[in-house]
């Protein structure tokens, strides 16, 4: 995805209202930004700009080479550089869940994370469960049980379930999963759902 | 098809967008060449700045500006008035001038190239204050002698005071709710972005029209000189209703240094300076006859509000509700503020209800008690055959169904009415039920829908889907419509150059958005029939009359059968379009109201003073439930939040300076996974035809109205403790504890 890498993503506020739209299609907005923000070769130390450094991290099965200063928040790297945006800030704080994603197979909070310690890192976002155009059973089981209101936690949910259900230290049955998922916070109270919908997909991803 | 669709539990048609990431929050927008603002918050109640030092700050990485009370561009305030749809609950500007009137109000406003570099500088701000004693609470506000009665919003019928001295039974009790934080997880939001004189903002809003309206006030613009754009919201319980500071702030940083900024309120100011549910104090007083019949209620609150709007301040209606929920000849409903150092309150999910509801059921469990009455006798017996506020008959109550069905789900039957008598193991089971009740309200509403030449249709409104599921049940009002499948449907909400559609609060945007979009989806079946007979058209020699419209096509009386792709292609048209107004529900013939029942079982473990909601069989009366999946899902949802009311939610400030010591998500808790009871909805689903044609009166506020006094009545019968301030924390139980 990210073959030329960027500091500043762009997204034109002239062009279509693709994302305004409701439809059955995830546009790939990102990708496109990702292509028109055309920038220097990361690794010729001389267009390091002074403060910043270079590392390179995989995101989604995609290697991606970028410039970062020391105080810079793999969250927002994510949400501003990147232009991955399906990865929410709640609170900033590690206290809501909704930055989940997954580092080398383990679930992080990104907001807690300073992105220069990710050199070399396997980043993993809701942008890369979607494969080959088809949700994943997780994403499916959501959207079947309803497993949300506005949508906004909803990413880090999903992140945190698909470790939870890979988890082998914990337990299937409700009470465990309840206790495993509750450092993730949904204000709209969709709990109940969200719940049926891990378990569905469990079911789903043993049988696949 | 119509009967079919209509209701059904048909997943949300936005869901693969919010699900893969690709649904845009406010937030999620990234401009080019956009700059990003991080805000300098007081760190006072009260008081003055006296000096703002941004020299240090300014030499900070990537600072474009910095702006404060100095050098702010001078704005209008917006005359905030309901009716003209430009209402804010905070009048005042960001930055107007040199005053402090809460903790965590804008002082200062960091413009810089990154996020980071933003936030950097914005510690590097340095303000110095005078500071005054600040009013903490209510009952400091109360002892500043600031108590304003509100004439206009009190009730009274009968004798209550005459009927009350004379009666068998009598009840007087005070009950206190805290201020209470919606806290979306979505953090308030904007990007402003001018071109010229127009203005784009991409914005947190539960009304992008009122938005818009505000805007154009605030910075002197015609309303088409502004676009709001709120395609998803990551939902608002009322927090994102009107317009608050940061958005002002945003679009005035912006026009300045003449660069789209972005600008997120942190998590710990939105405890802050984008609005709250007030503390209140109330006092019940019921009485009744000696066979439990109420002869006398009065329900007197009284209610926080800021010192920052001494005019069209925000007042809780606590009484509401008690006006008409039960039959009672001698009734009297005041509410009072008291103003207090703190951000300006303002409407929570079902403000005055909740709180109201709260310190009125739990006074009819005392009285339950008093009489040795079961608590839902005794509310069967108060049954209100009409609304004896207005004097009109209700257009739809089935709460009696409502107690019935819920109680039979819930096994009530089997309750031991004695205190502390149920046990299982280690824990005492106590079982608490009560009544729900909410207004219905429909209002004037625009909506557009067009047959398009690609063979879909499409719907456009002003309104916005703040995770209600909105989108959804306008695609299946036209799905039933046309008799087209829900893929073949578009439906585009939440930008304010669409047909004006209402606010997402107050559950009325199903009742007010539906019958718009429905008559204009008939409008463009007509206009579709118009281009048919034009000359050179599908049917040329037909009279619109003699021509039928099912399924996406239309027909003659002679079996003439043609799609509506082909119609236009026809004429080479793109689309045939039908735009409607439709008004709102008229309130002279009856009131309006949902209603509903919960029931509660508490789990109550003294050895180790564990409380828990493990429970709820809640039955709920909102009218038709247009998709069952998300209806269920409001519902339960509420039902959540109202465990969080009852038993944890309360913004704390330090009494000495006025400061909230928990703004942000460890100290100030919500209900999370783990507290999740078995929750069993139950939707009566009485379609409410005297109120709309799909009978529809909305659904997110009713299931949390109630929730919190059938916690505390459980809470009673377990414990024989009865815990009139919320939220019932474990040390209002622990000395009880043997």
């Amino acid at each position: 995805m990210a073959d030329k890498h960027g500091t500043i993503p762009h997204s034109n506020l002239h062009g279509d209202k693709a994302h305004h739209k409701v439809s059955q299609n995830s546009a790939s907005s990102a990708t496109d930004t990702q292509q028109t923000a055309s920038l220097d070769p990361p690794h010729s130390a001389a267009n390091i700009p002074d403060g910043q450094y270079s590392i390179q991290f995989t995101i989604n099965r995609t290697p991606c080479n970028l410039n970062v200063t020391p105080n810079m928040i793999l969250l927002d790297v994510l949400r501003h550089q990147l232009d991955l945006t399906g990865t929410k800030k709640g609170c900033d704080h590690g206290q809501c869940g909704a930055c989940t994603i997954h580092v080398n197979g383990q679930p992080i909070n990104s907001c807690l994370s300073l992105a220069i310690a990710h050199d070399g890192d396997e980043i993993t976002t809701i942008e890369g469960l979607e494969q080959n155009g088809k949700l994943h059973p997780l994403q499916q089981a959501f959207l079947e049980h309803d497993a949300y209101q506005c949508g906004y936690c909803t990413s880090g949910q999903m992140m945190m379930a698909l470790s939870v259900i890979n988890d082998a230290d914990i337990a299937e049955d409700d009470a465990a999963v309840r206790e495993a998922m509750s450092g993730n916070i949904c204000r709209c109270g969709a709990y109940k759902n969200i719940l049926s919908a891990i378990q569905s997909a469990r079911k789903e991803m043993k049988q696949a | 098809m119509s009967e079919m669709i209509i209701g059904a539990a048909k997943p949300r048609i936005d869901g693969p967008a919010k699900l893969t990431g690709q649904a845009r929050y406010s937030s999620d927008n990234n401009l080019t060449g956009m700059a990003h603002a991080y805000g300098v918050f007081s760190t006072i109640a009260h008081g003055k700045i006296i000096n703002i030092d941004t020299s240090l700050a300014k030499q900070s990485l990537g600072v474009i500006d910095i702006f404060h009370h100095d050098n702010f561009p001078d704005l209008y305030h917006t005359p905030s008035m309901m009716e003209q749809e430009n209402k804010v609950e905070e009048i005042r500007l960001p930055f107007e001038d040199n005053h402090i009137y809460y903790a965590g109000q804008f002082v200062a406003l960091v413009v810089a190239d990154t996020f980071e570099n933003a936030r950097a500088a914005a510690y590097k701000v340095r303000v110095d204050y005078q500071a005054y004693s600040a009013i903490a609470n209510l009952e400091q506000g109360l002892e500043h002698g600031d108590l304003q009665m509100q004439e206009k919003t009190q009730h009274s019928r009968g004798n209550p005071e005459q009927a009350y001295q004379t009666a068998k039974h009598t009840i007087d009790a005070t009950y206190r709710t805290p201020v209470e934080t919606h806290n979306p997880m979505e953090m308030h939001a904007t990007v402003a972005a001018w071109q010229g004189d127009h203005l784009t903002m991409y914005d947190t809003t539960q009304g992008v029209v009122n938005a818009r309206n505000v805007y154009a006030k605030v910075f002197g613009l015609s309303p088409d000189q502004v676009t709001v754009l709120t395609p998803f919201l990551g939902s608002g319980f009322g927090g994102k209703l009107w317009p608050w500071p940061n958005a002002i702030a945003a679009a005035g940083a912006a026009r300045a240094v003449g660069q789209s900024v972005k600008l997120v309120v942190p998590r710990q100011e939105m405890f802050t300076t984008t609005g709250h549910r007030p503390e209140t104090r109330q006092r019940l007083r019921l009485a009744t006859n000696e066979d439990g019949k109420l002869v006398s209620v009065r329900h007197d609150s009284i209610s926080t509000t800021s010192v920052i709007n001494k005019t069209g301040s925000y007042v809780e209606l606590c009484g509401g509700m008690t006006k008409a929920l039960y039959s009672c000849q001698n009734l009297s409903v005041t509410h009072g503020i008291t103003y207090v150092n703190r951000g300006t309150p303002t409407s929570m999910r079902a403000p005055g209800a909740a709180s109201g509801l709260f310190a009125l059921e739990s006074a009819m469990d005392e009285m339950a008690n008093t009489l040795g009455m079961d608590p839902l006798e005794f509310r069967l017996l108060n049954y209100a055959n009409q609304d004896e506020s207005q004097d009109l008959p209700w257009s739809s109550n089935h709460i009696r169904d409502a107690y019935a069905q819920a109680a039979e789900q819930f096994g009530w039957a089997k309750r031991n009415a004695k205190v502390g008598s149920m046990h299982d193991g280690n824990e005492i089971i106590g079982w608490g039920m009560d009544s729900c009740n909410w207004e219905a309200i429909q209002y004037g509403c625009d909506a557009r829908v067009a047959f398009r030449e690609d063979g879909t249709v499409f719907a456009s409104c002003g309104t916005q889907d703040i995770g209600t599921g909105t989108y959804t049940i306008v695609a299946q009002v036209l799905s039933d419509l046309t008799g087209l499948p829900l893929d073949k449907i578009e439906v585009q909400l939440g930008d304010s150059s669409y047909p004006s559609g209402p606010i997402s609060g107050g559950s009325w945007a199903t009742a007010t958005t539906l019958p718009a979009i429905a008559k204009a989806g008939r409008k463009a079946i007509e206009t579709l029939k118009k281009y048919a007979i034009l000359s050179g058209g599908s049917f040329p020699k037909a009279k619109t009359e003699d021509l039928i419209y099912e399924h996406g096509q239309l027909s003659d009386k002679k079996g003439k059968t043609v799609h509506f792709m082909e119609v236009l292609k026809a004429r080479r048209l793109a689309s045939a379009e039908g735009e409607a107004h439709t008004n709102g529900a008229h309130t002279d013939k009856f009131s309006f109201r949902s209603f509903g029942a919960h029931f509660v079982e508490v789990r109550w473990d003294p050895g180790i003073s564990r409380l828990r909601v493990s429970r709820v069989v809640s039955a709920i009366d909102a009218g038709r439930a247009m998709n069952k999946l998300t209806s269920r899902n409001q519902i339960e949802g509420s039902i959540v939040m109202g465990i969080g009311m009852a038993l944890f939610e309360q913004t704390e400030y330090d009494p000495r300076d006025g400061r909230p010591v928990n703004n942000n998500f460890a100290e100030y808790l919500v209900p999370v996974h783990a507290d999740q009871p078995e929750i069993d909805v139950i939707l009566l689903d009485y379609p409410d035809y005297n109120f709309n044609e799909f009978g529809a009166r909305g659904l997110g506020e009713i299931g949390i109205t109630g929730i919190a006094a059938a916690i505390a009545n459980a809470v009673f019968h377990a414990t024989g403790k009865r815990i009139r301030e919320l939220p019932i924390t474990l040390d209002k139980l622990m000395d009880i504890v043997a």
